[in-house]
């Protein structure tokens, strides 16, 4: 791998589900050391293209390189080189923390030693080392959530895939899981996240890409986001289509914005559901 | 049961009505979309084929029972029926929660955050499930009853429609109440364990019935009778048998009587009812039990201490010791997985006392010397042994379903499907080689020494049935998962395509190896069933190498399949 070589990179990636295209010729490019946000509304093909990145789901074509290896040709040392917390977390419930961290550090090829080391450590960061006997199905949500993102940390993985981290955690717990983030940032990892919480996503992320309808419609820092966007308004009024709202001059727009301005939220046109109070 | 009342029922019926079509068409749907795969299709096959069973049961219950019924009202011995009605009962009650596999799982929390009224919410729990197969065989068992009735006494038909009618809404309610206590119970992991082993309990001592009977029921005719005549004075006070004394006495002409005792009939439908609306009313009122972690004072935390170090086999990698020792884990916290391995211990034991019962009748020694031992004695360790490779093919055959959400990491991690499986077939293999051993010293204990031959002919049976059942076990596996929680005792469906090809595969293994020891016994040399289950062995286990280095690629192509199968809620 040299350096200009992407942390991630698509080709053509598309995944079919029977008619249901549900990710459609993406082509994305994370750099190594980016806290990459991957966006879209409910169903646009987040979790798909995740899943096809990690290992979960194959494509029904394109390419898929992490860390300059090809995820279809080469699995088993691509996935050495990446954590994930899935969709379902992929917790055992009839194991303690420790003897959870323990076991997925093993799977991961760490020697006996070390994987209980690092599960001694990472309990603690994670504040989950006060109740070593409790099994992980009577941990509550969030601390399932701390023990997921430990278990996927366990191996020192280059790059992080994280489906919805922050869904359904407190704030307490959300604080801890962001500080072990900034802090694998800090070290040159590089981590690819997928969220709804953009206020999250604008605070923790350099880059972010927006996908819709399956296909990949922006990419790119919050800058160059932000600019394409003003270009685009700036080009949309100046043909007379009000389709796009002009930002104001100097304005800088939320990411929130930018992703309706993007995607193109829906709005209740006049008396659509006037039955509704 | 203010919420009840007839008149505010029959106001609030319109709504109720349209809330059971929704909750039908649900159903349907729900049944409708089920098929649209080929497993789901298999499934609804497999489900057809024990319908016909459960159809079988309760028609020919239905013309039994009736046959029974007009016997017994024809000649004058309408009290009898409290002994149908007593098995009745005891099937009612006691099916639906020993096979739970076929009860429906009601999870109260779907329909209550609609705004249904209460009468609503306690109509639907009671239809909800009503065509359950125990209250379908039940009912037709009591329309044959009705019929018998009408047959041998036509004047009794009214009064017996609503005797039986009566009987019928008694079982279905305290069928409903134990099912929402039961509910109540299973809703923590730790009382649905204990719950779990109870039911063991139950099971093992309703299989010792028989046996104890033969052995100690010639001993005590005095103490059996005098116990018996209580029994017979106090079940009269109890639904069965006053459904069957008001019956009788209506026979009789004592109308009053009749009267008298349906109405202590109708006390007990209206206890159960009571009952049942107290758990409901509970539940109705928001009533939600968590799974989730109680918060606790600091004073109460365990003690932190450092993670240990896993385990180390040798001769295996790293990923097939962590998977063996997460199997050890998952199994030692199972009170009743680890109770089912037991089970057969248990068989022998009841063997030995049905052996001991009939003694002298069956297993006196043959007067013609046979070279090779023949009878239980003899063949302990083998029933013993194939009993427990039986009961261990529950987890052979579905060896992903206990790990649910937890099967990604196999995808997500560095290693190969091949290793995974075979950590589960070896912690397998170590639970078959440990049950072996205790079934042997059991049946040596219980039995006296098995026959060398037999012994070896057993070990070399048993290699060549956990291979093909490794290699079978593997593959279903992949192909049919179903997510179980091992801490419980049914309530969780098996796959029906994954028990129909078990039952395939458990009949040519023990087909070929009972030929064998035939062949053995034919030839008069049990040295031959060895060499012959050997050779079944060595063949078994060539093909079950060859399945493991390409069980990657099915595990590969079925990934999206077994995933949300296994992360189903």
């Amino acid at each position: 791998m040299t350096t200009d070589t992407p942390a991630i990179s698509t080709d053509n990636l598309t995944r079919r589900f029977g008619q249901l295209l549900a990710v459609d010729n993406v082509n994305l490019r994370v750099t190594a050391g980016q806290f990459f946000g991957f966006l879209g509304p409910n169903g646009a093909g987040k979790s798909t293209t995740i899943k096809m990145l990690t290992g979960l789901l194959a494509p029904t074509s394109g390419r898929i390189e992490i860390l300059g290896r090809d995820l279809l040709a080469d699995p088993v040392e691509v996935k050495r080189q990446i954590g994930v917390v899935p969709e379902g977390m992929a917790l055992f419930g009839r194991l303690t923390g420790a003897e959870y961290l323990n076991f997925v550090g093993r799977m991961y090829g760490l020697g006996r030693t070390v994987a209980s080391q690092r599960a001694t450590e990472l309990l603690e960061f994670m504040q989950l080392d006060s109740r070593p006997k409790t099994l992980v199905a009577d941990y509550s949500h969030g601390m399932q959530k701390k023990l997921a993102l430990a278990a996927a940390v366990i191996h020192g993985p280059r790059i992080l895939f994280l489906d919805e981290p922050f869904e359904g955690v407190d704030a307490i717990a959300s604080g801890t899981l962001k500080a072990m983030l900034q802090r694998m940032i800090a070290r040159g990892a590089t981590i690819f996240l997928t969220s709804h919480v953009l206020e999250i996503v604008e605070r923790l992320c350099s880059h972010v890409a927006i996908i819709h309808r399956g296909q990949l419609v922006a990419q790119g820092s919050l800058e160059e986001l932000r600019a394409g966007v003003q270009a685009q308004s700036a080009i949309a009024s100046s043909n007379g289509e009000p389709s796009i709202a002009p930002a104001a001059p100097g304005e800088k727009l939320t990411l929130e914005e930018l992703f309706l301005r993007i995607v193109g939220g829906s709005r209740i046109s006049e008396g659509e559901l006037s039955w509704l109070g | 049961m203010a919420g009840l009342s007839a008149s505010s029922t029959l106001a609030a019926w319109p709504e109720i009505r349209d809330q059971f079509a929704a909750i039908a068409q649900l159903r349907w749907r729900i049944f409708i979309n089920s098929t649209r795969t080929l497993r789901g299709r298999l499934e609804v096959v497999s489900w057809i084929l024990m319908g016909f069973g459960f159809a079988a049961l309760g028609l020919g219950g239905m013309f039994g029972l009736g046959a029974a019924a007009w016997f017994f009202v024809s000649h004058g011995q309408t009290e009898w029926l409290a002994a149908i009605f007593w098995g009745i009962f005891l099937y009612w009650q006691l099916f639906p929660v020993l096979a739970t596999a076929f009860a429906e799982s009601f999870d109260s929390a779907n329909f209550l955050r609609f705004p249904l009224r209460y009468r609503s919410y306690f109509f639907i729990r009671m239809a909800y499930g009503a065509l359950d197969p125990a209250t379908l065989v039940a009912s037709l068992w009591l329309l044959g009853i009705l019929a018998g009735i009408t047959v041998a006494s036509p004047i009794l038909l009214p009064w017996a429609a609503l005797v039986l009618a009566a009987f019928a809404a008694f079982n279905m309610l305290l069928n409903r109440a134990v099912f929402a206590w039961i509910e109540r119970w299973l809703a923590r992991r730790k009382s649905r364990e204990i719950l779990g082993i109870v039911f063991f309990l139950l099971i093992i001592s309703v299989q010792f019935i028989g046996p104890l009977i033969a052995r100690y029921g010639h001993r005590a005719h005095h103490s059996f009778s005098t116990y018996s005549a209580l029994v017979f004075s106090g079940e009269r006070w109890f639904p069965p048998g006053l459904a069957a004394a008001a019956l009788a006495h209506a026979t009789h002409a004592r109308h009053a009587a009749a009267v008298g005792v349906f109405g202590l009939l109708c006390l007990y439908i209206a206890a159960c009812l009571w009952i049942l609306d107290l758990r409901l009313r509970a539940q109705f009122q928001g009533e939600m039990i968590s799974e989730t972690i109680a918060p606790v004072s600091e004073g109460k935390r365990d003690k932190k201490t450092s993670a240990r170090t896993g385990w180390d086999l040798p001769g295996v990698s790293g990923p097939v010791a962590a998977v063996f020792e997460k199997e050890i884990r998952y199994l030692s916290r199972s009170s009743p997985m680890i109770f089912t391995l037991l089970m057969p211990i248990v068989i022998l034991l009841i063997l030995r006392l049905d052996r001991a019962a009939t003694a002298g009748a069956r297993l006196h020694p043959s007067p013609h010397y046979h070279p090779i031992p023949f009878g239980v004695s003899a063949y302990a360790f083998p029933i013993g042994a194939a009993y427990a490779l039986l009961i261990l093919t529950n987890l052979i055959y579905n060896s992903l379903g206990a790990d649910a959400g937890g099967v990604q990491l196999y995808y997500v991690a560095p290693v190969r499907f091949r290793d995974v499986l075979l950590g589960k077939n070896l912690i397998y293999a170590a639970v078959m080689v440990l049950q072996t051993v205790l079934i042997f010293v059991a049946a040596t204990f219980m039995f006296g020494p098995t026959p060398l031959g037999i012994v070896l002919a057993t070990l070399a049976a048993l290699l060549f049935a956990a291979a093909v059942n490794f290699a079978v076990g593997d593959c279903l596996s992949l192909l049919s998962p179903k997510k179980i929680d091992l801490a419980v005792f049914g309530r969780q469906r098996s796959s029906g395509t994954t028990a129909f090809a078990g039952l395939g595969v458990q009949i040519v293994v023990f087909g070929l190896v009972a030929g064998s020891f035939a062949i053995a016994h034919f030839y008069a040399g049990l040295w031959l069933a060895v060499v012959l289950n050997l050779a079944f062995a060595a063949a078994a286990l060539a093909g079950y190498a060859v399945l493991l280095g390409r069980i990657d690629n099915l595990a590969r192509s079925r990934r999206e399949a077994i995933i949300s199968e296994l992360l189903r809620a």
